[in-house]
């Protein structure tokens, strides 16, 4: 198949195509654009969206919510700068034992869930309240400031216009890209978000796949909560508290079906730099920052609407 | 009220008992008390008129978001757009009141109205495009908050005609008047509920929505009403809180009332899987969530393990109301 | 290789769905089983695949007797099932699809490579020439059926279900499924082919089981020499049940429904019929015979092409459901009692009254229990609905019971039309009578009433004239006499020549 009919076959081509005319439009409309330390701020804000959204991808796509990935990440972030400001703990180790913790608090959701036959919407709505308390409870909304200097300087860091902390999110895309495409238990997750009764039938058990995603959810964003610290340079309780929207908004723009068992990595990422470049254009052209949150909404209605489209002009064609 | 148990199984000889088997409802009521019981006896100050009054006041806002959600989650459906339909209303009412001096009444109905509207838009999007509650109002969530921003540029007004202020504090005799509003919107929702055409039709779409259309049912309308109703009680939370903070502050609102609007129903015993509602477990839920953060307050536990305690506390209630209804539909097959 | 299941008994509350059924496979066999609506071949289906497990009776495959506490263990014993309705992951591969939870791997990671290829040969056994890494959505139905019929092979099952396979597959489709078939009886697997068609029994199968009344009418019988008199005659031909008499017979002279001519997208073909006040117009077909679709287009559902609906004379188009039941006063009792005539988790009370809550309700739309009660009553007592109170959940009643408030909420609406669907499937002997008894009434008092059937005795017993519906088609419309073997025979006559001018 010639390269273009492969892109426009693709369902994230519309989206790309967003992203390029954006890109050409903003460096006609502001030079400052083009400048090296514009395109190193925007490839750094990006690259803590970028884990939330597949913290989010990964549980639509074994058909599940997970309303605690703010939350997560958020808490996450406190143990990591309170284990260095308060415990003296290293960067690595810290970072290693916060995202450890991230995957266990993940780990619980998918329990609760699995075990109690709750929705898992409402579970992760009260864990998102529990891991906010603890998070309030353990910093008394006054973040920790004393991080190793190495660890600032990663967040800071670049080569030209590369943002170092970016290393990250492109190593864990390619980890989520292999274990979803090919290896056996990404596989069955998404098996299991296409279509639990085939799954089940066919001897996959659908409980502990369920417990595997939203463990690995939770560990992604935990991956998040770390970052965000680098980048901010502090632990601030306030982060993860917007990523709710942008969790969904970013796969769902991105392609993934609703009723589980379809998401794009590609689409997704390039979702996620669209909302930075949209983001990125508000400040340049001094834009009131809200159209983001507005834009946003219409990206999502327009995304699913096309979906739709999409979706009843192939059941027509069969 | 279509919460149910049939309580004729004898005598209750337990606490477990009146919990376990009671209504949802019967069972909060004991809970509540209990823990007045505990706070009050700890602390003299938790049954203080300050401390009532205070508690009234925020107590009461809480019940009508959770009441935004509630009449949603009556369908089967969810409205996340609560908290933007709520930071609409507040700018909106800021502006009409302060920018353009518009009478009290007037600018609480077109607020109201308008409130209305936003929800009208969420309904029809639903109906029209088939694609489900959740993602829609989380889209349009996103739209309503981020359009209005740019409208108002998020900027409080502090300088409301000074009678909203006065209604937030007001009381008549020893409760808020704000609670009374609160319990009037309660009461008008239950004769909803229980005794309106509209409110057994919400029922029997979120129970079978199917079996509803094939028995003349006009699904999509009430689907469009549900929602019509969720953004008037949005905007009616926006306006008491407006009163009781005394200004138009659009972030106060926002994203702190989804938790809250899903908190109280669940707790109360609507479920989330529609047919059936609660108004008064939706109020008794709403007490319990500021019951527990007023008494640790009083009991000097930092108040920022209340969100701990409020997620823990979620589940429990699940989990306790799913064990409850499995024994009651055991009990009603057995009887049947 | 033989599957055996002996002495199968199975009950629900208040029914006995199969009642000392048997059925025996072997292998080298296509083997049909053939059964009308509420026969209880759905039932036994699900006892031979694991879902339900029987009161009583023996399973055994090769004189081993088993126990299937799930449907995996159906699987284990190996039994394959390919059902109605499809069950595939609709964004993978088909090579993903047959070899799910055995995908090859190499160094950790998943061999696709290999997939395919093996998924070539199981894909070469059921001669389906398709790239393995096609998305199993982007098939034609009949493919993805291919495909899990594969994947049924691919377990090396010794006994294939292949469950009403031709429902969606073109003429062309199922030939190639039925040379597929004959291939695996030839390799030796026993075949169980699920089916209400006819002409496919006789040119496929080698023996047939059917059923009726949960009972087995014809058991392994061989298809050779077998007649469609024969099976129409096992399959809804007589049983000892008392005819209950109309206490009149209707004037036929005031038709208050009539459809001309009418083409629907559902399929009908220049349906004519006419409906007279007072009078039971049955309705009889087979599966699939297209019945219950003209109901859904006579309530606004689906699309008239061409034709006219009037009712009392006058043409109408039926906008909606609530437009057919508000304006034009039809009402319906649904096919799916569970989940469309009856609101299971809510109480009898206003179950009944959903459909004149309008009516009764006073200013503002307000109306309280006691309102609803002052209609439901009367009628809950009038129909004899068994149950401690009027707020009993309908979920806890017996089948009988909700088929009477499913019922009864169209008495309370006063219509003037009611088509009621497959009224006594699943239900007990009291009930049944009580329900034919309460139709017989409706009609004395002047209701229109069009009964789709496929119970034999009960058609016969009830209609005053029967129309007899094939394939979205009229084929037959004569004055019920309501002598069983006149009626009876008329209709599977007619049954007979339609079904045998089809090119087998």
């Amino acid at each position: 198949m010639k390269p273009l009919t492969f892109l426009l076959r693709q369902q994230w081509s519309g989206i790309l195509l967003a992203v390029v005319l954006g890109i050409v439009a903003l460096s006609i409309a502001n030079p400052t654009f083009n400048t090296e330390f514009n395109w190193f701020v925007l490839l750094r804000s990006i690259c803590v969206v970028a884990l939330a959204a597949f913290s989010q991808m990964i549980m639509l796509g074994v058909g599940q919510i997970n309303l605690s990935v703010g939350a997560l990440g958020g808490l996450v972030a406190i143990l990591v700068g309170g284990l260095m400001d308060a415990w003296g703990v290293p960067a690595i180790p810290a970072a290693c034992m916060a995202v450890l913790v991230g995957g266990a608090a993940g780990l619980l959701n998918g329990w609760l869930t699995v075990r109690t036959g709750i929705n898992g919407f409402v579970v992760t709505l009260a864990t998102a309240s529990a891991f906010n308390g603890i998070n309030l409870g353990l910093t008394r909304a006054v973040p920790f400031y004393d991080l190793p200097a190495r660890f600032v300087a990663f967040g800071n860091g670049r080569i030209g216009a590369f943002p170092l902390l970016m290393i990250v999110p492109i190593i864990v895309t390619a980890l989520l890209a292999i274990f979803l495409n090919r290896t056996v238990k990404g596989r069955h997750l998404l098996a299991v978000g296409g279509n639990s009764n085939a799954a089940e039938l066919s001897g996959i058990s659908v409980s502990r796949t369920i417990m595997l995603a939203h463990a690995l959810s939770g560990l992604i964003a935990a991956i998040a909560g770390v970052l965000a610290v680098a980048q901010l340079g502090s632990a601030q309780p306030t982060i993860g508290s917007d990523w709710l929207i942008i969790s969904f908004a970013a796969p769902i723009i991105g392609g993934a079906g609703l009723s589980g068992g379809s998401v794009s990595i590609t689409g997704t990422v390039i979702a996620v730099v669209l909302i930075g470049l949209i983001q990125n254009a508000m400040v340049l052209l001094a834009v009131d920052p809200y159209w983001v949150t507005f834009l946003l909404g219409a990206l999502i209605l327009a995304a699913v609407w096309i979906n739709r489209i999409r979706t009843a002009g192939m059941e027509r064609a069969r | 009220m279509t919460t149910q148990v049939p309580s004729s199984s004898g005598a209750f000889i337990s606490i477990t008992g009146l919990l376990t088997r009671g209504s949802t409802q019967f069972g909060l009521w004991i809970i509540l008390s209990a823990l007045w019981a505990v706070f009050a006896s700890v602390s003299p100050g938790f049954l203080s008129t300050f401390n009532l009054n205070s508690l009234g006041r925020s107590v009461a806002v809480d019940v009508v978001v959770g009441f935004a959600q509630m009449v949603v989650l009556a369908t089967g459906g969810m409205n996340l757009s609560v908290g933007a339909i709520g930071v609409c209303s507040v700018m909106l009412a800021g502006y009409l009141l302060q920018v353009l001096g518009l009478p009290i009444p007037l600018a609480i109905a077109a607020t109201l109205a308008f409130g209305g509207g936003l929800g009208w838009l969420n309904g029809i999007a639903i109906t029209k495009t088939g694609v489900n509650s959740f993602v829609v109002t989380l889209a349009t969530a996103s739209l309503f908050s981020g359009g209005m921003l740019i409208l108002s540029h998020g900027v409080p007004l502090n300088g409301l005609p000074p009678e909203m202020g006065a209604f937030g504090r007001a009381t008549v005799g020893p409760v808020p008047a704000l609670a009374i509003v609160a319990l009037a919107i309660g009461g008008l929702l239950y004769i909803l509920f229980a005794h309106s055409v509209l409110g057994r039709q919400i029922l029997s779409v979120g129970a079978n929505a199917r079996a509803a259309e094939m028995s003349g049912i006009p699904v999509s309308r009430v689907i469009v009403c549900v929602h019509v109703l969720s953004g008037v009680l949005a905007a009616a939370a926006a306006l008491m809180l407006t009163a009781r903070l005394g200004a138009a502050m659009p972030a106060v609102a926002g994203d702190d009332w989804l938790l809250p609007s899903f908190l109280a129903p669940v707790i109360g015993g609507t479920s989330l899987a529609g047919g059936a509602v609660s108004v008064i477990g939706t109020i008794l839920g709403a007490l319990l969530v500021s019951t527990i953060r007023s008494g640790l307050l009083i009991l000097r536990f930092a108040s920022f393990w209340l969100q701990f305690f409020l997620g823990v506390f979620l589940l429990a209630a699940i989990l306790l109301e799913r064990y409850r209804s499995a024994l009651s539909a055991r009990e009603q097959t057995r009887q049947a | 290789m033989s599957l055996a299941l002996r002495s199968i008994t199975k009950s629900f509350p208040g029914v006995r769905a199969l009642n000392d059924a048997s059925l025996t496979l072997v292998g080298g066999e296509i083997h049909a089983l053939m059964g009308e609506n509420g026969a209880g071949k759905s039932t036994l289906i699900k006892i031979i695949t694991g879902v339900y497990r029987a009161d009583s009776g023996i399973i055994s495959l090769e004189d081993r007797d088993l126990v299937f506490s799930s449907p995996r263990d159906a699987i284990a014993a190996g039994i394959a099932v390919v059902h109605q309705e499809r069950n595939l992951i609709p964004h993978f591969s088909v090579a993903e699809n047959i070899l799910l939870e055995r995908l090859p791997t190499r160094n950790g990671l998943v061999d696709f490579a290999q997939a395919h290829a093996q998924t070539r040969q199981h894909l070469a056994k059921v001669g389906l020439d398709i790239d393995p890494a096609t998305e199993v959505r982007r098939l034609s139905v009949a493919q993805m059926q291919m495909v899990e019929i594969a994947k049924a092979l691919s377990h090396k099952a010794n006994v294939l279900l292949l469950d009403e396979p031709t429902a969606s597959l073109t003429e062309a489709e199922a030939e190639t499924l039925f040379r597929l078939v004959r291939q695996l009886r030839e390799a030796g697997t026993a075949i169980l082919f699920v089916s209400h068609k006819l002409e496919e029994v006789l040119s496929l199968c080698d023996r047939v089981t059917v059923l009726r009344d949960g009972e087995t009418t014809l058991m392994a019988a061989p298809v050779v020499g077998m007649t469609r008199g024969n099976l129409i005659e096992a399959m809804i031909g007589r049983s000892e049940r008392p005819v209950v008499p109309r206490k009149r017979a209707p004037q036929l002279d005031q038709p208050l429904l009539q459809t001309q001519a009418l083409t629907t997208s559902y399929g009908h073909k220049a349906v004519d019929l006419t409906l007279h006040r007072g009078e039971i117009l049955g309705l009889y077909g087979l599966v699939g015979a297209g019945r219950t679709e003209l109901a859904r287009a006579l309530l606004g559902q689906g699309k008239i092409r061409s034709g006219q609906v009037l009712v009392d004379g006058a043409a109408v188009r039926v906008r909606s459901v609530r437009d057919a039941i508000k304006r034009l006063r039809i009402g319906y009792v649904s096919e799916d009692r569970k989940y469309e005539g009856v609101i299971l988790d809510h109480p009898i009370r206003s179950n009944i009254a959903i459909t004149v809550w309008d009516s009764i309700a006073r200013t503002l739309g307000l109306l309280t229990s006691n309102d609803e009660i002052a209609v439901v009553a009367p009628l809950a007592a009038r129909l004899e609905i068994r149950a401690p109170n009027l707020e009993q959940h309908v979920g806890n009643l017996s089948g009988g019971n909700q088929q009477k408030v499913s019922l009864a909420k169209w008495l309370a609406a006063d219509v003037d039309i009611l088509i009621i669907d497959e009224p006594t499937v699943g239900i007990d002997i009291k009930a049944k009578s009580y329900i034919h008894e309460l139709i017989n009434e409706l009609a004395d008092r002047g209701m229109a009433i069009l009964l789709i059937s496929s119970d034999m005795p009960e058609m016969v017993a009830m209609a005053d004239r029967i129309l007899v519906m094939h394939e979205f088609a009229l084929i037959d419309e004569f004055v019920n006499d309501r002598r069983y073997e006149t009626a009876s025979t008329r209709i599977m006559d007619a049954i007979h020549s339609a079904t045998a001018g089809r090119v087998g």
